[in-house]
Order: structure tokens, then sequence, then C-alpha cells
């Protein structure tokens, strides 16, 4: 646990120094790196905890997106409006469309998610009046806070910085609490539970209205970021890539979808600078990852770690506590 | 009264064409309970494939008709020995992770291979005539869509209802220990039911080349139109995937001639009514949870 | 003990770190650094899409900026020419990105490309913001030179309302009173049929009816059969790509050419398309700004260097690349070659007039979109394969810029 507690440390003093270590756009990427990490947060509540795999989370984004850019543009681009609009406005969204995607499970649940995502991505294309159509909205305001303005990119920086940590925070408590107990449950043995009383389909839908509102305060910060947002953030390769960076990352832990959005950010910005075929690099890396660490990056470098400190301590009792630690995280 | 006839011929050969492009995937999934995500891949490596032969044959569409298609199964083929056979102990869903991992894989390749310019295929020339009817001028070629459409099903049927193969491939869909106890190679099984489905991604590709056309990211297009039908016609059945794809012809077919403005939305839309009424799909089984 | 005398190290290692270097604090703090921006060299961002389904308009586009640049040798004045080419992936937010490190990280001194106009829209303000000359050489959205107007953004393509516009006129004087409109559901296939549709009208036509099938769609079936049973004289359409292969042939295949005229945007039956759609393109007529029929020893030049270079035609994206680039090399060459001040290269830019292939092009100062000729081509037979033919040209159409 102090071990943990250390990285966790560090972690942060990195990310607060940001902004003296890295070049502004370096500095930029790291910004979305975080709004996406948040993305990616939300939809492992749904995928990594309550075990329904979801093809259809870009939905909430370009719900919250579209609200934040809407009520920026027309009524105030005031940060804490746009924030709490748009993560009404995806709860809606998210309960509506929950009610009837958590009756269906496994492959059907991806579809019907999937089908509902498109539905929205339909909507967005085709009201050019509301949403700007196939062009998107452009020139939206950045956020002020009072008479802050936040389009200086150091300031907002900090503003995401202290949004992931409170939800990265907040998000921890969630599953370690009975509420995030029963959510694995459902992940493990979802019969278990019916039997033993829990009203699982009303658990389920929590999950994927949470899921929902925080993917739609990370379209919200998106817009934000970006003064822009399109029709392309609603389709369904959003959804695809929000799913592998949680799945690359590993899916059920929390620092996982946080790692993987990090990686594919990276792969996909400077791996393209080089080369056209990105895809079939993050495709193969794919592939290594689900045969040879389906626990994705945490899975691996837990596997580093545990043989790192085996060969440092050959004693069979440090060995069996470790092992006893690693089952342990596993539950968690 | 003519124009209803006439989007009724469009409907049932948009929709058997949607048919032969899904039945290799359903059936793939149907028997061996993996949802192959690489399976628009494969339809469009047969469509490449197809291009290739009939530029180098003098537009031969038979030649590539018959080429093509296994060139294509045996693609799957080498994917099922190489990427999935050592890995059934992961389980389907790993499995079904890999298939996507490969069709971004593929895609590169292709457009490696064969550029990101549009290409097509012309219709073979005795089949590029047109009928009239309803009044309407059709090409040939959407009615022998509609001929191969009915053929396919009724094969895929014959095979899987009348056929010692058929019995055994039903049996190791409901029972996979026991089908082994009896003496039947079930690795066999998999490899020629993975063959096979490869070679209908291949022939779906060939038969939709002349008319869908070959461009950069056809293979994600046709994915996702092939699980919409695979999903509303059921896991599994191919009677399913039959009626779905009529069905959708049909829809699709009169909403882009009644309310065209939501011919984005109906596909979609259709599958979310049905999965919320019947969440096993118009003729899916219950499906046991893994 | 050691993990804090570690952490004591890291904290005294980042402040170190932070004291010196470029970092973004001290990029946001300090305003211009002055000169530092482009030494011996003149560096040209290029953001065009290398994957996804716009990737072979961007292959041309670059194809034909590095045609001219080889013609000058990568040389104006004593300055080299560098391009330094990002992959927008077709994707606004990826581009976006791109567009960051161009002008962040590789201080460009100026950008061009784009081929979606969504990307060129979520650029724009990054563009206008940092003061960074923006050419645009492809994406056609009408409010880029009109709504969203920048002093740094200068497009030297086309907007959707000259495609549409040109051909209303003529095609109620040349084809037939009443027509059917048929586009591509996205921004740029409505933008041009509204212009077409304006111009048809104010001309005394009439539109009987209209449909947008979506974007990508497969099969048009469906919609050739419901224009098929409407009373209109022609068809308008605007598709591109894929669309316009499929589009086309299917309007072919159903019988819909006997008796209705097919009329539309020059992407219809562009070059690049065309062989992909056998006959099925004949008698089509379609308005667009250069083709590779036009009979200019201007146009006759580009066509063999192109062909001498690349062993195969050149598109129109060829051509928007190639013009691209020698309206960046003439500007800066009055400025003889340099680029450290934005706001004279665009004065600079305003300035460029040429002879291009397309003809004669300049650029109104007003919208700062380019003053061009359009021509109105029609597709025929020749030696068994389909050719297109300059029928009319229209010159010096301007876009109203509102």
């Amino acid at each position: 646990m102090n071990k943990k507690g250390f990285a966790l440390i560090a972690a942060v003093m990195l990310l607060i120094f940001s902004p003296f270590i890295f070049s502004l756009f370096y500095l930029n990427l790291v910004t979305e790196i975080l709004i996406l990490a948040i993305f990616a947060l939300s939809l492992n509540i749904l995928v990594g905890y309550t075990g329904l795999v979801s093809l259809g989370h870009a939905a909430f984004f370009g719900v919250g997106a579209y609200m934040s850019a809407i009520l920026a543009r027309e009524i105030s681009p005031n940060f804490f409006l746009t924030l709490f609009a748009s993560l009404a406005a995806a709860i809606i969204a998210s309960a509506i469309i929950g009610i009837f995607c958590v009756k269906v499970s496994g492959f059907y649940f991806l579809m019907l998610t999937l089908a509902f995502s498109q539905m929205i991505y339909s909507f967005v294309h085709q009201s050019t009046t509301i949403t700007g159509g196939s062009n998107g909205l452009s020139g939206i305001p950045s956020p002020l806070i009072g008479s802050l303005d936040f389009s200086n990119p150091v300031y907002f920086y900090y503003l995401i910085l202290l949004l992931f940590i409170l939800i990265y925070g907040g998000l921890s408590l969630i599953v370690h609490s009975p509420f995030g107990q029963v959510l694995i449950g459902i992940r493990e043995n979802e019969t278990r539970l019916k039997s033993m009383g829990y009203h699982t389909t009303l658990y389920k839908l929590a999950a994927f209205v949470i899921a929902g509102g925080l993917g739609g305060v990370a379209g919200s910060l998106y817009t934000s970021f970006n003064s822009f947002i399109s029709p392309s953030d609603v389709y369904w390769t959003m959804s695809g890539s929000v799913l592998i960076m949680v799945l690359i990352g590993g899916s059920g832990t929390m620092i996982g979808p946080v790692l993987g959005a990090a990686f594919i950010v990276i792969l996909e910005t400077i791996v393209s600078s080089y080369t056209t075929m990105w895809m079939m690099i993050i495709g193969i890396i794919f592939i290594l990852f689900v045969v040879f660490f389906p626990k994705g990056i945490v899975g691996l470098g837990k596997l580093l770690l545990q043989s790192f400190s085996k060969s440092n301590k050959l004693s069979a009792i440090s060995g069996k506590k470790s092992n006893a630690l690693y089952n342990n995280d596993v539950k968690n | 009264m003519d124009i209803i006839g006439a989007q009724l011929v469009n409907s049932i050969s948009y929709g058997l064409l949607l048919f032969v492009i899904t039945c290799g995937l359903s059936l793939v999934f149907g028997i061996l309970g993996v949802l192959n995500l690489a399976h628009g891949s494969l339809y469009m490596i047969g469509a490449y494939v197809s291009y290739s032969i009939t530029v180098h044959s003098g537009q031969n569409f038979w030649l590539a008709l018959i080429i093509a298609p296994l060139a294509v199964a045996v693609c799957s083929l080498i994917i099922e020995m190489i990427l999935l056979r050592p890995t059934y102990q992961l389980g389907h869903l790993s499995q079904v992770l890999l298939t996507f991992g490969l069709a971004y894989v593929i895609h590169d390749m292709t457009a490696a291979i064969w550029g990101s310019d549009v290409l097509s295929i012309p219709l073979p020339q005795s089949l590029s005539g047109t009928v009239t009817l309803f009044n309407q001028a059709f090409p040939v070629y959407r009615l022998a869509v509609i001929a191969i459409g009915l053929i396919l099903a009724g094969l895929l049927w014959f095979i899987q209802e009348k056929t010692r193969w058929g019995a055994i491939i039903r049996a190791g869909l409901s029972d996979k220990e026991m089908i082994c106890a009896l003496g039947v190679n079930i690795q066999l099984v998999f490899t020629v039911v993975f063959f096979i489905g490869g070679y209908l991604a291949g022939f779906g590709g060939v038969i939709a080349a002349p008319i869908l056309g070959l461009y950069p990211s056809m293979e994600f297009q046709t994915l996702i139109l092939a699980l919409v039908v695979l999903v509303i016609g059921g896991l599994g059945s191919i009677a399913g995937t039959f009626v779905a794809s009529l069905t959708i012809g049909i829809v699709e077919t009169f909403c882009r001639f009644l309310v065209p403005e939501l011919s984005l939305f109906v596909v979609f839309g259709l599958m979310a009514v049905v999965l919320i009424v019947k969440p096993n799909g118009l003729l899916g089984r219950q499906v046991v949870k893994h | 003990m050691k993990r804090k005398l570690f952490l004591i190290m890291l904290v005294v290692f980042l402040a170190v770190l932070s004291a010196c270097g470029n970092s973004a604090i001290q990029s946001t703090s300090k305003k211009e650094e002055g000169g530092s921006k482009s030494g011996g060299t003149i560096k040209i961002g290029v953001l065009l899409p290398d994957s996804g389904v716009y990737a072979s308009l961007g292959k041309h586009l670059h194809k034909g900026m590095e045609l001219y640049f080889d013609s000058i040798d990568w040389k104006i004045g004593s300055k080299k020419i560098e391009i330094i080419k990002e992959d927008s992936e077709a994707d606004p937010q990826v581009a976006l990105r791109k567009a960051r490190k161009l002008i962040d990280q590789d201080k460009v001194d100026i950008l061009t490309g784009t081929v979606s106009t969504a990307v060129a829209y979520a650029i724009r303000d990054e563009v206008d913001k940092k003061k960074i000359p923006f050419l645009v050489s492809h994406a056609g959205g009408n409010d880029l030179t009109r709504s969203k107007r920048s002093d740094y953004i200068w497009r030297s393509s086309f907007s959707s309302w000259q495609i549409g516009n040109s051909l209303g006129e003529w095609a109620f004087h040349n084809v037939g009173k009443t027509m059917y409109i048929a586009a591509a559901d996205y921004a740029f296939g409505r933008e041009v049929s509204e212009a077409f549709k304006e111009a048809y009208t104010a001309a005394g036509g009439k539109i009987v009816g209209e449909v947008y099938p979506p974007l990508g769609n497969n099969d048009y079936s469906s919609y050739l059969t419901t224009i098929k049973n409407a009373k209109a004289e022609a068809v308008y359409a605007f598709f591109a790509g894929s669309d316009a292969v499929r589009f086309v042939q299917q309007y072919d295949q159903f019988g819909l050419k006997e008796d209705k005229k097919l009329i539309g945007s020059g992407w219809l039956v562009s070059e690049d398309v065309r062989k992909s759609q056998g006959n099925a393109g004949v008698g089509t007529i379609s308005s667009i700004f250069w083709d590779y029929s036009i009979k200019t020893e201007e146009n006759r030049q580009f066509k063999e260097a192109f062909e001498k270079k690349y062993n195969e035609r050149p598109t129109i994206e060829a051509l928007e690349g190639y013009d691209a680039a020698k309206i960046i090399a003439e500007a800066l060459t009055t400025l003889d070659g340099d680029a450290s001040d934005p706001d004279k290269v665009v004065e600079a830019i305003s300035n460029v007039e040429f002879i291009s292939p397309r003809g004669p092009i300049k650029f109104d100062k007003e919208t700062h979109h380019v003053i061009q000729n359009m021509y109105i081509i029609e597709t025929k037979l020749v030696n068994g394969q389909t050719e297109n033919e300059v029928i009319e040209i229209i010159e010096e159409v301007r876009d109203p810029g509102k």
C-alpha cells in the first residue's frame, strides 16, 4: 500500500509540474489525455466493474459535448454552467437509454448501445441548424469562471488536472464502496446476486447512469478544450477507440484506463507522423495484449513488478506474500 | 401501384444482397460461438482479389467468382490456425477482440496492396442487361443477386438440417464434450466451419463488389451492417439471418422511398426496437450465458 | 528514508528542468520570440489525410505540391523549402492535435491543406489566434471565407457556392425547365445543391423534388425508383468518391439516363472516379474549376510534367496542390523568402495573381477567396473510354462572400 501511495504522489507531482517541463504541444497533449482518461474511466465503470461491454459510449460524450458547445455559444461560456448542464443532459440521456439497455446482456447489450449511439449520431448529423451537421460547431468561446478566462492552455491544464483528480478519487471511492462491490458481484455472477435479493437491474442502471454522466463531463471538457465539436466524435469509431483504451490499459482497474488513454493518444499522434500504417500498429499491439497480457498495461506492469521483486527476494515467504498481495489487488 | 412493386423488387434484391454478405458471419457465430469481427475484412479481401483477377483476366467475372472466395477461405484458414486455434482457451471475448485487432491489421494491408483509390468491378457481360418489371428497368444483375441469395439460403438450410455434417454441427453447438466423446474430431469441425465462413465472406465480397464498389474503410461499413442483420435475426440462426436480411431490405428501401430523411436512422432504430421487444432477435434461441 | 530522498530529488529535478528549456508556461507567458522561427529554411506545414476515406485525395494534393516545388528546386531565393507533413486522418480532433504540433512544436511559417471542411473549421481558431498564414487547398465549405473569415486564412481551391451556382443558369437554358435534386447528405452536398437551386430557380427553373441519401450510402435503387417516377426533365446530383461511382453506375443501370439527363458537380465524373464507372458517365454534364481537357498551354505543361513524374493522370486535387504550392512560392518570392512576419505573408498572398492550368486566378481581397473560371464539361466516349470535354467557360466567378 505504501508503495502504491508513493507512486501516486510521484505521479501527481509529475502532473503538477508538467507545464514547467513540457513544451506547449506536449502540455496540450497531456490535457487531451486527461480528458480522454476521464472518458475511459467512465466507460470502465461499465466494462471493467459491471461487466457490461458497451459500444455506444460516444453517445454520452457527444450529448455532453454538444450541450456544452450550444450553451457556450448561445448563452454563456461559464465553465460551471456548461459543465453541469452537460452532466445533467448526459445523465438524462443515459437514464433513458439505460432503462432499455440493462435489460439485455452480453453481445445484445453491445449491439443495443451501438444502436442508440448511432441514432444519436444520425440526429446530430441531420440537425444542421442546431448542431452544424457534418461540419460540426466551431468557434466555441473558451470557458470562463467569473472573469478568469481559460483560453490560456496552462490555466486550462490545471483546471482539467483538478477535475481529473477529483473524478479519479470519487470513482475510487465508488468502486470500493459496498455499491461498487455489488457491481463487481454482478460482473462475476449476476444470478447469485439476484438470488441474494439484490435488485441487479437497478444497480446496472445506476452504473450506466454514472458512466454516461461522466462521459458527458468528458465531452463537455473536450469541447471547452478544442473550441470545436463534430459528429465524428459521436460516431461508433469513437466508442470503439475508448473501448480499446480501457482494454489495453486494463479493464477493472482504476489506473488502467488512464494508461490506456495515454498509450493510444500518444501512439495515434506520434506514430502517424511517421507512417500511414498506424492502424496496423495499433491492431498488432492490441492482438499482442489480448493474447499475452489480457489484463492490459496494468497486468503487464504487475507481471514485471512481480518478477522484479521475486528476483530480489528469493525467500519463499516474501514470494507468498507478494502473491497474496497480488490476489488481493485482483479482488479489489 | 407500379412504384410499390418496383420498390418491392428493390427491397428483396437489397435484402438478399445483405444475406449473401452476412451468412458467413452467422454460420461461424452459430456453430463456433466466435463472433468474427474480421468478417468485413474477409469480405473486403474477396472484393479486392476479384478486382485484381478481373483486371488481369480481361474482365472475367466468373473466374473471379471461382477463385476469389477460395483465396479468402485460405486466408480464413490461416487466421484460424495461427491466431484462433492457439487461443481457444482464452475464451470467446478474447477471440472477438483478436478478430477486431486483425481487422485493423488487414485494413492497412489492403491499403498497402491495392491503394486507397475508389475501384469497381464491371458487371459480367451476360448479366449487364436490363429487364422491365412494374414499368421500370431493372439491371439483370440485381435479379441474379435475388436468385443467388435464394439458392445460398436453400443450400445452407439443406446442409444444416439434412446432412450428417449438419447433424454434427448442430450437435457441436449444443454439447461439445458429448460430440468429442462420440469420436468426432471437433478440432476439424472448427477448422472446416471457419474455412466455409471465410469462403462465404469472400463470395459475398465478389457478388457485392459490382454493386457496392471498393473503397477504403468499406469493411467497417459492411461489418456494422452485417452485425445488425445478425442481431436482428437472432444470433446463430441462419433462418433468422435470412428473415432479418429481408426485413431490413424492405424497411430500409421503403423508408428511403417514403421518409428519406430517416435513412441514416432507420436500420439502427429497427435494431433497437427488435432488441427491446424481442431481446434474442427475431428467430433467436435463448443463448446460454457463458 | 530512501523514498523520501527520492521524492526530494524528484522535486529538485523538476525544478531544474523547469528553469531551462522552452516549457509551456514560458511560451504562454512570453509573447513574440522574434526571429527564432525560420532561419535558413521556410517551413510549410501540410495537413492532409493519408489514411481514412479521403486518403487518395490527400495523396494527390501531396503529389501536386511536390511537382511544383521540384520545378523550383525547393528553393525560394537563398532559402530552402521544407515540407512537414502530418496525417489529419480526416478526423477533426486528430487534425487539431496535429495542427498544434505543426504550429507549436515544428514552428511552421505557413500552413496549408485540409480536405475535409470540418477539419478546416476545427483548426480555424487555432490558426487565427496564433497568426499562422493558412492557405486552404481543398476544403470548400462556404463559411470559411464568409462568417468564419480570418485575416490569416486564404483559400485557393473553391467554395461550394462556386460549384453549385455556376451550373444553375446554364442548366435552365440548355438542359431543362424542371429539375430533381439528389445530393449526399452532408454539409458539402447541401451547400452545393443549395447554390445550384438558387441560381436555377432565379433563372426561372422549377425544382420538382429533392432527396438526400446519407453519405456513404451503398444502394441507390430505392431513390432511383422514386426519381424515375418524378416529373422532372433532368437530375442535378452531388456525389463524390465512392458515392459518385455507385450513383452514376446505378443511375445508368436502372435506365434513368435515357429519360432524364444527369448533371451535377465535377466530382460526379472526375478523373479519379471515371475509370471505375465504365461508360455509365457518358452524357453527364457537370461544372468544375479545372478539368484534364482544358486546352491551354499552361494546362498542357502541367499535365505533361505530372505524367512524366508520376506516370498517371493528374486529378483535380493534384492541380489544387500544385497551385497552392505555387501561390506560397510566389508570395514568398516577393518577400525574398522572409516568412517571419505573418501579416506580410498574407499581404503577399493576397497579391498573387497568375495564369494557372485552370486559367487566370487571383484573390478577392474582401473575402480571401480565389476568383477563377468555372467550366461546364460534358463526358463523352472517345475510343472506347470516357473523356471530359469543356463546352462552356464562365469567366471570373467570384464568391459573394455572404
